[in-house]
């Protein structure tokens, strides 16, 4: 048996939101868009959404409204503070509906929202991703969600047209937490790796022969496989762009500070990433993080 | 032009109560204001002081203000909000920020103030608190050198080394400076006297002969004695240096800079916050230390 068709709406139609879009209207639901250039939204109007004139109108339009942009800045003023007068989500939602915010952002920030939008019957979920562009076009997204059990269950059928794994971790911001221990292991283990593939060639020993013997071992892991892969093949093109991953760092830093957490490894990655950063390598692949130890 | 005798002073903790009384001993009238009224109490009919209702009030009674708070949003606050420094100040008053905050904070509130014909100074300061106390404190100073010309008369009553660096921020660019070498500075002395203590070798003898070659350092002569003493009472916080440093780290990122020994350095002040030593000095450190290396703090004692 069919879904019943929910109205839906999703703002932040980038490499991300685009096929998780293609995802929900193939489910069966109604979708309607906003973006702050209307010519972001031609592929997913094209698909079958509506555009909206705000994220309020939207909000009017949906039960269900899905937002993955890329800075907590951003999530606040298209939600609260609106993004011009008073036209922010939480002016369109009505009591009873849903937001999940797949953006990744501060856990404080997703608490915040959260409380903004309690006061107003309105449901929030943080459910973060993790998979990339890839997983967002084959629907194999890892979905980790912070929120109430009964709000994440009434979700739960719809992140399951765009991700393989999902999980409800916690109470709000548990899902950014999760995000955070998430993009610590990958970017310190892409970071081992171009230590690694540095120690190699400093050497003179092929760094693909390495990977090949190392991939069947204790070292052996998706990082090596996809990262060393590409180091091996000096292809630095993104992949993930690293100034996404640097974005992310200073979230993690921040919450480890506040948490008085000592990260003595995630440190040293970040400013690794800083490097990376002022090397002019921001919009491609983090893979570069080879080619800052080769400077 | 002599700035008149009418000081406000907003911020009376640990350094800045010192600092005013230091003022007040050279015949200034002060005029002060607190957010915790507790921290008045005892200058209610003191001779020198005069309690206020708020800081603008403070700001209107006086020719020049100074501000030693905790934390950027603090400054915010009590210069620009609501009843702050701004709303009282007329035209020609001189603010001067001596707290630690990001240069960005400086140049945001001297923006703001100067639209009201308020001049202002950042003016960080290193040295402690007996620095403080004893009126032997390193001021690092940014903005206008003819305002900072008119100031410095008072600066001297407050410290020894007062230095006019740039134009407004570049006083906290330069303290932010002091606190990466400071940050760094104390882990590595602590290390060093669990080390020594570790292989078994008397720390105080380390620590003498060391002050007479290239590892000599006020660091190694000042904490390293208090760490030896097992004397941990703040002195200066884990907490505020730790906040130092996220200051630091957070213009880092923003400028794609890499600090990798300040970036190692601040989880060592976090770790000394989150396992419950933020309120003790920096040089509990050692502490920190002690317990990673399995040593028992009683049997130290």
């Amino acid at each position: 048996m069919k879904a019943e068709s929910m109205k839906i709406g999703f703002i932040g139609l980038g490499v991300m939101g685009n096929p998780m879009v293609q995802h929900l209207i193939k489910g069966g639901h109604e979708v309607s868009v906003w973006a702050r250039r209307e010519a972001s939204a031609a592929d997913a109007v094209a698909n079958g959404a509506t555009f909206r004139a705000s994220p309020a109108e939207l909000a009017r339009h949906s039960d269900i409204v899905f937002t993955i942009i890329t800075t907590g800045d951003d999530v606040e003023q298209v939600v609260l503070n609106g993004t011009s007068g008073e036209n922010g989500l939480i002016h369109g939602l009505a009591r009873g509906t849903v937001h999940v915010d797949m953006s990744t952002i501060a856990p404080t920030m997703a608490r915040k929202i959260a409380g903004h939008l309690a006061i107003r019957g309105i449901d929030f979920l943080d459910a973060p991703v993790s998979g990339g562009g890839m997983g967002a076009q084959n629907g194999t997204l890892a979905i980790m969600a912070g929120g109430k059990p009964e709000v994440f269950a009434r979700i739960k059928p719809l992140f399951e047209l765009m991700g393989k794994t999902i999980v409800h971790v916690g109470p709000t911001g548990a899902g950014q937490i999760t995000k955070a221990c998430n993009q610590m292991v990958m970017v310190a283990a892409i970071q081992a790796v171009a230590e690694a593939a540095h120690l190699a060639a400093a050497n003179k020993v092929d760094f693909a022969r390495v990977m090949s013997a190392m991939q069947a071992g204790s070292a052996g892991s998706r990082v090596l496989d996809f990262f060393g892969d590409k180091m091996a093949r000096r292809d630095f093109a993104a992949g993930i762009e690293a100034r996404l991953h640097h974005k992310d760092y200073a979230l993690i830093m921040d919450e480890a500070a506040r948490a008085g957490a000592p990260l003595p490894i995630s440190a040293q990655v970040w400013q690794q990433l800083n490097a990376l950063m002022a090397s002019g390598w921001g919009k491609e692949d983090t893979s570069n993080l080879l080619r800052v130890l080769e400077k | 032009m002599n700035i008149g005798s009418n000081i406000g002073f907003i911020g009376l903790g640990l350094m800045g109560a010192p600092m005013a009384r230091n003022l007040a001993k050279a015949g200034h009238n002060l005029h002060i204001w607190a957010r915790r009224p507790q921290a008045l109490a005892q200058y209610t009919g003191l001779a020198g002081y005069t309690v206020h209702a708020s800081a603008a009030d403070v700001a209107a009674a006086s020719d020049i203000v100074f501000t030693m708070v905790a934390d950027s949003p603090d400054v915010h606050q009590v210069i620009l909000g609501e009843g702050g420094v701004a709303q009282g100040g007329r035209s020609g008053l001189i603010v001067v920020d001596m707290s630690t905050v990001a240069p960005a904070t400086a140049r945001e509130v001297a923006t703001a103030l100067f639209e009201r014909g308020i001049d202002f100074l950042d003016a960080p300061v290193s040295g402690g608190e007996s620095g403080a106390i004893n009126a032997q404190l390193t001021i690092m100073v940014g903005g206008e050198e003819a305002v900072f010309a008119r100031v410095k008369p008072l600066f001297d009553l407050l410290g020894k080394s007062v230095t006019l660096i740039g134009g407004v921020g570049a006083g906290q660019v330069a303290k932010a400076c002091n606190q990466i070498i400071t940050g760094v500075g104390v882990p590595a002395v602590a290390e060093a006297i669990n080390f020594a203590h570790k292989a078994g070798v008397d720390a105080q003898r380390m620590r003498e002969v060391l002050l007479g070659g290239f590892a000599a350092s006020r660091i190694l002569e000042m904490h390293g004695k208090r760490m030896l003493d097992r004397n941990f009472t703040p002195g200066f916080k884990a907490w505020m240096h730790q906040k130092d440093l996220r200051i630091v780290l957070d213009a880092a990122h923003a400028q794609h800079l890499q600090l990798p020994t300040a970036a190692a350095a601040l989880q060592l002040y976090n770790g000394m916050v989150g396992s419950g030593m933020g309120e003790i000095d920096t040089t509990g450190m050692l502490k920190l230390f002690e317990r990673m290396s399995g040593i028992d703090e009683e049997a130290v004692q």
